[in-house]
């Protein structure tokens, strides 16, 4: 930051200060000097600024909104957040222009002979509580559903849960963060046996390598990506960037490598061949800490209705795991992966070095992948072998796109399988929930059943017959959207939709209840890092909206089961989470008391005596490990990791003779997931008004596609035509190509295949065959 | 006129009070660390009598447990 | 008579046959010629992200240059040595090596700017060193007079401080930048004009957070529901 100087004297000082700042920065990586950080920010008007976290992504940016006069006007980053130090993305800074947007939903609005009619919001509750209840006695408490998010709060998602498995007692419960996050849970339990990333943010101070897998952290996850960058440039850092597409993030990277779609299984594998083949391995980590098992393969790709798979683990050991891997030498991976077999050896060299630091980072192209969990298991693999796991500046660290994927959806576990704390399966954790809700334990039933995709499938079947969607767009960003929206349209489902402003999913609605926005409700989320974020309400919501886990609430109530639910208007917030916190008392997993995170900007669970955990099972920073040894990985039962024998098997679809194109799927800086938000917010709309295609310069030549053209992009679901960009935003490999999903306008999901992770059910968005004409 | 700057660490939970001391010299300029116990100190004197004299205050002060220079810098010319 | 008559009529059909025939071929042959004009007007092109992270490697270097307030370049004296916004800028010194590229000549001083003595300025740096046909755009100015005076449309120039849509929020980027998609070579460093250089170089990935605006192409208006007008 050069502030205008005026001589040389004052130039040296700032050198001085400088230096300072430097040497402390060695000696405390992560150190925050906030008082440098507001000397650059104007101080504006008499505006009265308040905390929160960001409404957006999951990297949890603090925020501060300026309100004027009851009004928010102004949006900067929080200089005591040690997530962003003060720095935003465009869509941090203008997010709160959204709801000034002309069609914000401000009141309810009922469905009468095909017509919206503006209702009052107690009529409409009555009318959604009646049409439950009514539907409960007809066809069974198994033929509701509610369908939540990672971006609703996580008083939210408790009194959801508590409203379907305690009160209601079915787990016809499941939330968008299935699409999103479900295969690096899944990874964590195989691996862990608890989900959640071990390491934090802090790691980027410290770590020597970043690399990337299948992530474009300079559009998805930019915060975090520009304190890279800084450690890049600062101390020297390399950031690698392994993926299918040639994006801003690879421009950025000291070196990018390209691989083909669905072989990192392979490729992964074959880096772990060379650590072993090489005596990288950390012997007597993997000794003390580390089992190794193998699970069934040819899982199929759940493409079938009612699909259902339950994997069988094995255990075996280090001499059957490295026979495994012979057929993963960088030989063989080369031949079908085209990732060289030099740019193998120097990715395993990278992680085999024992002096050198690693962070492996991932979002959705590991996660939305029909071998998801196996990919999550495998970069395990990697830093079990090398031990270099649960150490500032080392580990592998699973990114979320939703700002409460991991508090909300993840923690209280909006989940068909989940509970606040553990599973529906085990009797222990039915016991706990049931005790807490004060409800009978034979109420909450011990089987899951719809997760997110089979859940809308159910409605198209007609199984479900009552839906209601919250904080989620599902009709934008469901897989094979060409089959789920005919399905939500049909007269056997009455659909519920909570929302901010109108949407595709709002449009087959029969009832729409108006909710209120971010700053205009109290809450609290959960980051990628743990990091649990309370805000206060800061402005009064316009018209008659509510609060998401105010209307749960009432319907709740004229259901019944006010009992359940004795809640205060004022006070829910607060009232609901101190219940929440009992579920996960304990050094395991203890949540910051809510007085400390008012004060605080987050703490990150387990938060013990008053402290954030930032490294959990590493003796030295988490007080949960118990087993006397320098790591104790405590969800299992043993105490040690699991290494997975996971091989490479292909693609749910892959390109043929008929659809010759992989067809990636994904997003851009400027648009935050369905665009419900962000596209109306004038910056980010008129920076990136609709979708396009994106093609390969060579393929484009082939097929004498010119930049704007209208294309169409079909495949045996469906199509979509969208304007062709050639060396624009980001470049995919020869036959791909490669679309963003936020355009309602412009609906790829259409096209898109609901094949899913046999084990996380999370669906592949990155790999279905397309072709590609002009329209 | 040296201009030097140093690390201070204040003693445990004295970083208020030495804040507080430090920032009540003239000739110091302080920034303390939002989530560290350290403070970046920069003094700017006339000369090195007077600079001397400034180390000696601030090493007096109770609040302060180590004081570290990181960097000096002297300009005669101006 | 009859037989006159009939010559006539016969003459009378053919003709009518004849204007009937010709009108339409006539028609046709419009037709054909008719060549539809594509409407691609509305195209919106997103920019390149080619040099988006060029001489970032000099940013810390930028983030601790003092700044030189008596040689400094100021946005008039920048818009000044060009056409209009967005044109080429003319060389505003005398050329000696005429015949050389630019990697023997320009790039010497433009590639990387510093100090020139003889001019007593900071030679600005160049977003795309790797055009080297430098004078194929850049020509000098060697005479002040004109051959014939004309009436120039003036364009007006973005302008600092307007930029952005809430309090304290940051710019959007005013103008194209088609060749130039690397912002520190004119927003960073000592030869940036004094109103647009930025606070923060050491900030790398400047479209993390100033995205463009569009005002200069085709105006994006807000946004519409495909088939929900209101």
């Amino acid at each position: 930051m050069y502030n205008s100087l005026s001589s040389r004297r004052s130039f040296i000082k700032k050198m001085a200060k400088l230096s300072a700042m430097t040497a402390a920065a060695t000696m405390f990586p992560g150190i925050l000097f906030a008082s440098e950080q507001e000397a650059g920010i104007p101080d504006s008007a008499n505006l009265d600024w308040k905390k929160g976290p960001c409404r957006f992504c999951g990297v949890g940016c603090g925020i501060l909104v300026g309100v004027d006069q009851g009004k928010a006007v102004a949006v900067k980053g929080d200089p005591n957040c040690s997530v962003n130090k003060g720095l935003l993305c465009v869509k941090g800074y203008h997010q709160i222009m959204c709801t000034q947007a002309k069609d914000r939903l401000t009141h309810a609005l009922v469905k009468k002979n095909g017509r919206y009619v503006q209702t009052p919001i107690n009529e409409a509750l009555d009318i959604v509580a009646n049409k439950m209840k009514e539907t409960i006695e007809k066809h069974g408490k198994d033929s509701v559903a509610m369908y939540t998010s990672g971006q609703s709060t996580i008083p939210e998602g408790y009194v959801a849960s508590k409203l379907m498995k305690g009160a209601i007692g079915t787990n016809n419960l499941d939330c968008n963060a299935r699409l999103c996050m479900a295969s690096a849970v899944a990874g964590f339990l195989t691996t862990f046996g608890a989900d959640e990333p071990m390491g934090c943010y802090e790691d980027i101070d410290h770590a020597d390598y970043f690399i990337t897998w299948g992530n474009n952290m300079a559009e998805m996850h930019p915060v975090l990506f520009s304190r890279m960058l800084e450690q890049k440039n600062r101390r020297g850092a390399k950031i690698i960037d392994f993926a299918t597409r040639t994006t801003r993030s690879s421009t950025a990277s000291n070196k990018s490598i390209l691989f083909e779609p669905q072989t990192d299984l392979a490729v992964a594998n074959a880096i772990c061949y060379e650590i072993i083949n090489n005596g990288w391995v950390n012997k007597s980590f993997v000794e003390n800490h580390v089992n190794f098992s193998k699970g069934l393969t040819n899982m199929g790709y759940g493409v079938e209705d009612k699909y259902n798979f339950k994997d069988k683990p094995t255990k075996i050991d280090f001499e059957a795991y490295k026979k495994f891997l012979e057929d993963y030498t960088p030989e063989k991976v080369a031949k079908y992966s085209k990732v060289s077999v030099k740019d193998i050896k120097y990715l395993a060299a990278i992680y085999g070095d024992p002096n050198k630091k690693v962070v492996s980072y991932w979002c959705m192209g590991m996660n939305q992948h029909t071998r998801g969990t196996w990919m999550n298991n495998l970069v395990y693999n990697i830093h079990l072998l090398t031990g270099k796991i649960s150490q500032p500046g080392n580990g592998p660290f699973s990114l979320t796109g939703q700002p409460s994927a991991c508090g909300t959806a993840r923690e209280v576990g909006t989940f068909t399988h989940k509970l606040p704390k553990g599973v529906v399966t085990n009797e222990k954790h039915r016991r706990l929930a049931a005790k807490i809700w004060k409800v009978p334990y034979e109420r909450i039933p011990a089987k899951p059943t719809y997760h997110a995709t089979e859940m809308f499938r159910a409605v198209d079947r007609g199984d479900i017959k009552f839906i209601w969607t919250q904080v989620t767009n599902p009709l934008v960003s469901l897989p094979k959207t060409s089959r789920y929206r005919p399905g939500m349209e049909k007269d056997s489902c009455f659909v519920v939709v909570s929302d901010v402003f109108p949407t595709p999913t709002s449009d087959v609605a029969d009832v729409i209840l108006p909710a209120s926005w971010h700053i205009e409700k109290s809450g609290l989320y959960g980051n990628s890092e743990r990091r649990t974020q309370h805000w206060d309400k800061m402005v009064e919501g316009p018209g008659e909206t509510t609060p998401d886990a105010w209307m749960t609430i009432e319907i709740a109530k004229r259901m019944g089961y006010g009992d359940l639910f004795p809640y205060s208007e004022e006070n829910h917030v607060e009232e609901i989470y101190n219940e929440y916190r009992q579920f996960h008392e304990g050094a395991k997993h203890g949540m910051a008391p809510l007085e400390v995170l008012k004060k605080e900007s987050g703490a990150i669970w387990p938060y013990v005596d008053g402290k954030s955990t930032q490294w959990r099972f590493n003796a030295k920073y988490d007080p949960a490990c118990s087993n006397d040894k320098d790591f104790h990985f405590y969800g299992k039962p043993d105490g040690k990791a699991v290494i997975w024998q996971r091989p490479y098997e292909p693609a749910a679809e892959s390109p043929d003779t008929e659809y010759p194109f992989w067809l990636n799927t994904g997003r851009v800086i400027e648009h935050w997931h369905t665009g419900s938000m962000t596209r109306r917010i004038p910056v980010l709309h008129k920076a990136m008004p609709e979708a396009y295609v994106e093609f390969h310069p060579d393929d484009a030549k082939k097929l004498g596609v010119r930049n704007g053209e209208k294309i169409k992009v079909s495949s045996r679901r469906g199509s979509c035509v969208l304007p062709a960009s050639i060396n624009e935003r980001g470049l995919p490999t020869r036959g791909q190509v490669f679309v963003p999903f936020f355009d309602e306008n412009m609906l790829i999901n259409d096209v898109t295949l609901d094949a899913f992770c046999p084990i996380s059910k999370e669906p592949d968005y990155k790999k279905c065959a397309v072709k590609v004409e002009k329209a | 006129m040296p201009i030097k700057s140093y690390l201070a660490h204040p003693q445990e939970g004295k970083k208020e009070d030495l804040i507080k001391a430090l920032s009540e010299l003239k000739e110091c300029e302080v920034m303390p660390a939002t989530n560290e116990d350290v403070l970046v100190v920069v003094t700017d004197t006339l000369d090195d009598a007077s600079e001397d004299i400034l180390k000696e205050k601030i090493e007096k002060i109770d609040s302060l447990k180590l004081l570290a220079m990181v960097s000096g810098f002297n300009s005669p010319q101006n | 008579m009859k037989k006159r008559l009939g010559i006539i009529s016969l003459f009378v059909i053919l003709f009518i046959a004849f204007i009937t025939i010709w009108n339409y071929s006539y028609q046709i042959g419009l037709e054909e010629a008719y060549i539809p004009i594509e409407n691609n007007s509305n195209v919106y092109a997103i920019p390149s992200e080619s040099g988006v992270f060029k001489r970032s490697e000099h940013a810390m270097d930028y983030e601790n240059m003092p700044v030189d307030k008596n040689h400094q370049r100021s946005l008039t004296t920048y818009y000044k040595n060009r056409a209009y916004h967005g044109a080429p800028p003319s060389i505003p010194h005398a050329v000696d090596e005429q015949q050389n590229m630019g990697g023997q000549s320009c790039l010497k001083c433009h590639e990387n700017g510093g100090f020139t003595e003889k001019f007593q300025a900071y030679a600005p740096v160049t977003p795309h060193p790797e055009l080297v046909s430098c004078k194929q755009c850049h020509v000098e100015q060697n005479t002040q007079t004109l051959f014939k005076s004309g009436n120039y449309a003036h364009v007006a120039a973005p302008e600092v401080g307007v930029n952005n849509a809430l309090l304290g929020s940051p710019p959007m980027i005013p103008h194209q930048i088609q060749l130039r998609e690397n912002c520190l070579s004119c927003h960073a460093g000592p030869s940036a004009p004094k109103e647009i250089r930025v606070s923060h170089p050491e900030r790398v990935n400047c479209r993390q957070c100033h995205v463009p605006s569009t005002k200069e192409m085709t105006e994006v208006g807000t946004f519409k529901r495909a088939g929900n007008e209101e």
